[in-house]
């Protein structure tokens, strides 16, 4: 053998065994389990989310979770290490990518809550609307741990300036509709809609519904689905009562109702809207639904275990834990014994104020109905139905009746 | 975090593969070196081979066997969640569903998507045929439709920009060569001036642009306010109009003139013989029929070098697309598009044999490149030896 050959295979050695020096100190005094944990946290919410981890491990006995934070290409990332079987043993997904329970890379954890009598192990201390993102395909496939209900902000000095009464709970939608319109002049305009909130929720406020419970039709060309899509179509981009798209595409979304240019806005109770500075908002429900209720569209997301997890049961254990901590550290919990403004507000001080408004929400929101091919379900919605209706391309009726064929082939055939 | 002992334990097992593919590569180094040596090969050539080994075994395990696999699935119904993929009854499913075309008559008051129907044959799902175009023949109306028609559209939108981008980028580089080659003071610094283009990520490149097109804060839309004030006329959206769609990227594509094109044609615009330029000097030639039949032809290797690179990688754009989001409906690159079915819609069978589908008009194109080449690329010492012949 060359010097050179012999040269290049002892600096292989040499840089394979470097590592081993300090490795075989630490894992020996390595005693418990590890579980690894992700999610898609930035860096400030990373920092609350390690300091939940580091209370959790220091009473922990038999795991020890360690915390990979994910900020870029979270989905991406997560199932490339699911496919190459290197993910971490617990993740957060929103309500869209729920959809993977259907996949079988979740682990159903069913027989776990059966003999779990803590709170955040109680399906039936969680909102119906809510528990739906997990309850599917035969199983339950995590622990929601948040569910933002969407509510209508509203700018006091506009309302008081118009002398006109602040929106409540009563409001029915035509009532709503007329107020963005009275609200609208040179200054700024009554309200703001630019695909979201999402239409789901003007569609079930009507009585309709975008995926039937059965999961087998997506009856958007019903006259109830119909009547929430014109409703929607009808003040989106519209002068006379909302920002048309080139005056939001110039000042943003939520930043015209900071900026004291939309007298409504309709937000996640957890946004910071109402803590803007000089700005006086009020929080309501949404208008009243067909029923007397106030349904509005929830924003939520659950903790799941890999369903290769190497120990299922520790993983079941770190999960409970780790909901329980997010329930009190996140608004709003998605759980009934929770919804009080005692445990609102110690989870969020600075919404002390509009409280009450947010918990009068709570009840009626529901979530997405997940199916297994939910994000081409979602694509087709936007592209087929949504963005065409939004920009006036033909009548919701013509719209609906074509999306509805396209919606169902992507719908799961029993 | 905050050297946990978790995090290590984490990580040690990672640090036990590495350790083990080292020795793994070493063991293997040294059995090839002893095999060759065993079969009569001298101690250099084994020496060599050993030493290229751990090249192979990478190119093998991460490019080889990708591709292989790549074509395998695009055979199969196949997610990254699964395990492994179905089988397809009817083997050619994705290739038919990305190419099937039908043409039926549209009556009035008929819907397009009512008339088009589905796929027929053995399909593992619905694939329905959706309207790609509307025309009218001989009195009659008729719709075309495609089972994927935004695939159509994504290689119609790509060959589009291939096709001018190319071009228009080597004469934009061509340009700047030729100003770069002129004896000025500084050109040391504007060589490397116009080089720092081809040194910046890509996606900060893209971003730039992103914000520079952007309809209403954007800096080219700022510089044409009086232009559009003095027509009347509304801010052009760059990138959401789908009329503007491929300018804009075609725009942002000229980006790329400024680096290695125009160090590969200054480098070849160097290498031409002073003495051609001398003598045709000496026979009344102008400056136009030097750089007609001198530096034309002495810099069509380098010509030729750029038109197939830039070929492809025209054809392979993805990162512009990936930070600048437009309509699918105005079509997406090819590779985005494929990016997308994999990734965010699970289609990773189908994914693949678009991929491929790509691969193959890749290489015609380039092989189309290379045929045409005997017509308009000079080699010197070619003819040279034909001259000598």
């Amino acid at each position: 053998m060359t010097k050179y050959l012999r040269s290049a295979v002892l600096l292989l050695l040499v840089a394979a065994l470097l590592p081993l020096v300090p490795a075989g100190t630490k894992a020996l005094a390595q005693d418990k389990v590890t579980l690894r944990v992700t999610n898609w946290a930035g860096v400030d919410e990373a920092a609350e989310f390690q300091a939940i981890v580091d209370e959790i491990n220091a009473t922990a006995t038999d795991f020890e979770l360690v915390y990979e934070p994910k900020p870029d290409d979270y989905y991406v990332q997560l199932q490339t290490q699911l496919a190459g079987g290197t993910a971490p043993d617990l993740f957060w997904l929103d309500q869209n990518h729920m959809a993977w329970a259907y996949q079988d890379v979740l682990l159903d954890i069913n027989s776990y809550l059966e003999a779990d009598d803590r709170g955040a192990a109680d399906p039936a201390d969680y909102y119906p609307g809510v528990w739906q993102i997990v309850a599917l395909n035969n199983g339950i496939y995590g622990l929601p741990w948040i569910a933002q209900p969407v509510v209508l902000y509203y700018n006091k000095d506009i309302f008081d300036e118009m002398g006109m009464d602040y929106p409540t709970a009563e409001w029915t939608w035509d009532q709503f509709q007329q107020a963005a319109i009275d609200l609208t002049n040179e200054e700024h305009y009554g309200f703001i809609l630019n695909s979201w909130p999402p239409i789901h929720m003007f569609i079930w406020s009507m009585g309709g519904e975008v995926v039937s419970e059965d999961l087998q039709t997506s009856p958007i060309d019903t006259p109830e689905a119909i009547a929430g899509a014109q409703l929607y179509a009808d003040m989106i981009y519209n002068p006379e009562c909302c920002a048309p798209e080139e005056v939001i595409a110039e000042e943003g979304n939520a930043e015209m109702f900071k900026a004291g240019r939309v007298a409504m806005f309709m937000g996640g109770a957890a946004d910071d809207l109402d803590r803007v500075e000089g700005l006086n908002v009020g929080v309501s429900p949404v208008p009243q639904d067909v029923n007397g209720g106030n349904t509005t569209f929830a924003w939520t997301a659950a903790t799941v275990i890999n369903a290769d997890t190497e120990n299922p049961d520790l993983a079941y254990e770190a999960l409970v834990q780790l909901t329980e901590a997010i329930q009190n550290w996140k608004i709003v919990s998605p759980r009934i014994s929770q919804t009080t403004i005692e445990h609102l507000v110690a989870s969020e001080p600075r919404k002390e104020a509009n409280a009450e408004a947010i918990l009068a929400a709570v009840p009626d929101m529901r979530a997405l109905r997940i199916i297994p091919r939910q994000d081409e379900w979602d694509t087709i919605f936007w592209e087929d139905f949504q963005d065409p209706l939004f920009h006036g391309e033909d009548s919701v009726e013509n719209l609906a009746a074509d999306a509805r064929i396209l919606l169902e082939d992507v719908l799961p055939i029993e | 975090m905050k050297g946990d002992p978790g995090a290590f334990a984490t990580y040690y097992p990672t640090l036990l593969r590495y350790v083990g593919v080292a020795v793994g590569l070493a063991i293997l180094m040294y059995g090839v070196y002893r095999l060759l040596r065993a079969l009569g090969a001298k101690q250099e050539s084994a020496t060599g081979f050993s030493l290229i080994l751990p090249w192979i075994v990478g190119f093998v395990i991460f490019t080889a066997f990708p591709i292989g696999l790549s074509f395998y699935l695009s055979f199969t119904e196949y997610n990254i969640l699964w395990d492994s993929p179905k089988a397809l009854e009817d083997k050619l499913f994705n290739y038919k569903r990305a190419l099937s075309i039908k043409v039926v008559e549209l009556h009035e008051g008929e819907r397009p998507i009512q008339v088009l129907g589905t796929m027929s044959g053995n399909t593992p799902e619905t694939v329905r045929y959706r309207e790609l175009a509307q025309f009218t023949f001989r009195g009659k109306h008729y719709v075309l439709g495609a089972t994927d028609g935004y695939f159509l559209k994504g290689v119609w939108l790509t060959l589009r920009y291939a096709v001018i981008s190319v071009p228009l980028g080597m004469l934009g580089a061509l340009g700047v060569a030729l100003l770069l080659n002129q004896n000025i003071k500084g050109v040391g610094f504007w060589r490397t001036l116009y080089y720092v283009p081809a040194v910046l990520p890509a996606a900060a490149v893209a971003l730039l642009w992103f914000w520079i097109f952007a309809p209403n804060r954007g800096l080219i839309n700022w510089f044409l306010k009086p232009l559009y004030a003095l027509l009347g006329v509304e801010p052009l959206g760059w990138f959401t109009d789908a009329s503007l769609v491929l300018p804009s990227f075609i725009i942002m594509g000229m980006w790329g003139i400024f680096g290695a094109n125009t160090v590969i044609l200054l480098a070849g615009l160097k290498n031409i013989p002073k003495e051609l330029y001398e003598a045709a000097a000496i026979d009344g030639a102008g400056n136009w029929v030097k750089f007609r039949r001198i530096t034309i032809p002495m810099l069509s290797p380098a010509l030729f070098y750029n038109l197939v690179t830039n070929t492809i990688a025209a054809l392979t754009v993805f990162t512009q697309q990936a930070f600048i989001p437009t309509n699918r409906e105005d079509g997406w690159f090819v590779n985005w598009f494929i990016y997308n079915e994999a990734f965010n819609y699970g289609h990773m069978g189908y994914a693949s044999a678009l991929g491929w589908m790509l691969a193959v008009l890749v290489i015609l194109l380039t092989l189309l490149i290379f045929r045409s080449s005997s017509a308009w690329v000079f080699y010197e010492g070619a003819r040279r030896q034909e001259g000598g012949a």
